[in-house]
């Protein structure tokens, strides 16, 4: 189980990498707009992922993890739920994250909208009205 | 009830006041259909009380020397968000909101050009809360939230004039990178808290200089990747250098009242920030060890390339707000450079470039809100902004032409205004350690920006108008409002040494009051959490 488990994360932390280099470069280099915004998407998702595998924690004992809920008050289940929770905060932090970057989305999409009643296309090599 | 009660109980109510004045602008707007004043006035109201619940907490500040702690839903720190304010923070905070007002005062004029201002006032009261929020805020995470509210109005204002195809071509791409930094940002947060367990920035400055940390070297390259990252994001807030392209291109095609916001409070949060991570959370002899100094230099060198190169472009500019936008950026580079000397070894020399460096940003602000906002004003009668057709534009607005001499000579820094003691500083700070190079490039680029500055002065004010501009009436009191705040600049200069010791108190606080930021917020928590604590730092 364990070296599934580790397993799992290389992989989970490897597709997280490439998900991000692939993102800032399609950010950068594709030309398209909407195709900008999809990149920022997969990029707000990789790092939201990133901070959930940030909380997450290894089996630990044959083990697997469990749900940060505390509701059970004696000492012995404070221990275990120490030692075996997924930290909370991260995923907190994430949920914040995915409400912003849905705001910001929205907006971006609206602009894109906008923008091509004005230009009648989406390519920002042709979108060049401005001088810089 | 005394100053520490008021102060933390106005403080409290700030951001959420804001936020809530913020939505309830369009409901009033569509409820009182009758009044057009309706959403400028509740903007005039969230302005007032920013600038009075910031001017409250300053002085509190001044009185007291102590960082002042506001816990939110009485948490104590670390658990809890905080607002924790010292006097850099206080400082910025203080000048921040009273521009904010007068931007506010200036956009019921400029809002009578505008079909429906009910949103406009809107995200101004969004960028009020958004700029406050990341200036007083002790949570990095809570920072995070914050830029996103301050970037997300600062989008907005400058798409707000949508009908024009270059606005929305300019809040495009400023969005789609900006978006992208500020998700760094984030990504450097998670790493941060990774590595250390908290986002709480008294708690990350208390834990990056810890024994135990300093000598741990994954930590080292973990917080070395984090600070990269969120400089960056840093940066490109405070438009230094290689991320400096948004601000040209968004300052001349946004509203003239959010011009002013754009070069002068979303640059002060850029710059606040990065203060705050290298001379706060990460201390100079704490993990980041020698790498701190290259991130210092790196940043100094950005800020003189970002200088130099903003002031050569300044020359060929037509457009007087793509102008301004350029020198904005040229003065953000000489504070980067005065900011960041603590990579110098002799510590009175890194004091005073770092006091000249806080009295630049503060005279830097003042004088470019007076310039756009007169610049708006001369848009606005003469009908373009390309300065060759704004020959003698000056002449139907006498009082706003005082305005943009007296604001353009602190800005080349000339001996009454406080734009020549900021430079002065920096130039003895450097000199006194012996580091030639910093002072020289200052006056390059003071003399290399001297022509841009008097392509302006020579067209508005020197040039023999074209036509006969007719000046419309009932105006003055915007002329009043721009003289008083380039008035300003010469008062602060003429008492310029009396209000140094608050300058000098600054800058202290700021190099060497982590440890009071520290234990202030420690001293938040609760006895036996504390003794637990200690067991674990």
């Amino acid at each position: 189980m364990e070296a599934v488990n580790t397993y799992l994360l290389s992989v989970t932390l490897a597709s997280l990498l490439v998900n991000f280099a692939i993102s800032l470069y399609a950010m950068f280099f594709k030309p398209h707009y909407v195709k900008k915004v999809i990149a920022l998407t997969i990029l707000g998702d990789t790092v939201n992922t990133f901070a959930i595998y940030i909380g997450y924690r290894r089996w630990v004992e044959q083990r697997p993890p469990r749900v940060p809920v505390l509701t059970d008050l004696r000492p012995e289940a404070i221990e275990e739920f120490k030692n075996l929770a997924v930290d909370p905060l991260p995923q907190a932090l994430v949920l914040t994250a995915i409400v912003i970057g849905l705001a910001v989305i929205l907006f971006l999409v609206f602009l894109g909208w906008i923008l091509y009643s004005h230009y009648r296309t989406l390519d920002m090599r042709e979108i060049k009205r401005l001088k810089g | 009830m005394n100053l520490e009660t008021l102060s933390l109980n106005l403080l409290g109510l700030l951001t959420p006041f804001l936020v809530i004045l913020a939505f309830i602008t369009p409901l009033l707007s569509k409820l009182l259909k009758s009044s057009r004043r309706a959403p400028f006035i509740i903007a005039l109201i969230g302005g007032v009380y920013a600038a009075m619940a910031s001017t409250v907490v300053f002085c509190y500040e001044i009185t007291s020397r102590s960082p002042l702690i506001y816990t939110y839903g009485g948490w104590p720190p670390h658990f809890g968000i905080v607002y924790e304010i010292d006097l850099f923070n206080g400082l910025l905070g203080f000048l921040v909101a009273w521009i904010m007002l007068a931007i506010i005062l200036y956009s019921s004029w400029y809002s009578k050009r505008l079909d429906d201002a009910s949103w406009y006032f809107t995200l101004l009261l969004g960028l009020t809360a958004g700029v406050l929020g990341c200036l007083y805020t002790g949570d990095a995470f809570n920072f995070f939230v914050m830029l996103e509210v301050l970037s997300i109005s600062t989008y907005g204002l400058v798409a707000y004039l949508r009908n024009r195809a270059e606005a929305v071509e300019a809040t495009a791409k400023y969005a789609l990178i900006g978006a992208v930094a500020t998700t760094m940002y984030f990504l450097a947060l998670v790493i941060i808290y990774s590595g250390y367990g908290t986002v709480n920035m008294a708690y990350l400055a208390g834990l990056s200089s810890a024994e135990f940390v300093v000598k741990e070297p994954s930590l080292r390259y973990l917080s070395l990747l984090a600070v990269s990252l969120a400089l960056w994001t840093f940066t490109f807030k405070s438009a230094i250098f290689p991320s400096h392209f948004w601000l040209v291109d968004a300052n001349p095609e946004a509203p003239h009242p959010v011009s002013v916001a754009l070069s002068g409070l979303v640059e002060s949060v850029g710059i606040y920030a990065a203060g705050r991570f290298l001379y706060t959370i990460f201390r100079p002899n704490g993990v980041l060890a020698v790498y701190h100094s290259v991130i210092l230099i790196v940043l100094v060198t950005l800020g003189a390339i970002s200088g130099v190169v903003c002031a050569l472009m300044m020359l060929n500019q037509r457009d007087i707000k793509r102008l301004l936008a350029y020198s904005s950026i040229s003065h953000t580079g000489i504070v980067y450079m005065g900011l960041f000397a603590g990579f110098l070894v002799n510590n009175s020399a890194v004091e005073a470039a770092i006091t000249g460096a806080i009295v630049h940003a503060v005279s830097h602000v003042i004088a470019k809100t007076a310039l756009f906002m007169s610049s708006g004003l001369f848009i606005e009668t003469s009908g373009s902004r390309d300065l060759d057709d704004m020959r003698g534009v000056g002449r139907a607005h006498p009082l706003a032409l005082v305005a943009t001499v007296i604001s353009t000579l602190s800005l080349i820094g000339l001996v009454p205004f406080i734009g020549f003691y900021s430079k002065l500083l920096i130039i003895l700070g450097y000199i006194s350690a012996g580091f030639v190079i910093v002072p020289i490039l200052v006056i390059a680029i003071t003399a290399l920006s001297v022509p841009g500055y008097m392509k302006i002065l020579s067209s508005v004010a020197f040039g023999i108008p074209a036509k006969e501009y007719k000046r419309p009436s009932g105006e003055t009191w915007v002329e009043v409002l721009i003289l008083l705040i380039a008035l300003s600049l010469l008062v602060l200069g003429v008492i310029f040494w009396y209000i140094m010791p608050i300058f000098q108190d600054t800058t202290s606080s700021l190099i060497s009051g982590a440890g009071d930021y520290i234990n202030s917020a420690l001293e938040r928590i609760p006895e036996e959490l504390r003794s637990l604590m200690r067991g674990v730092s």
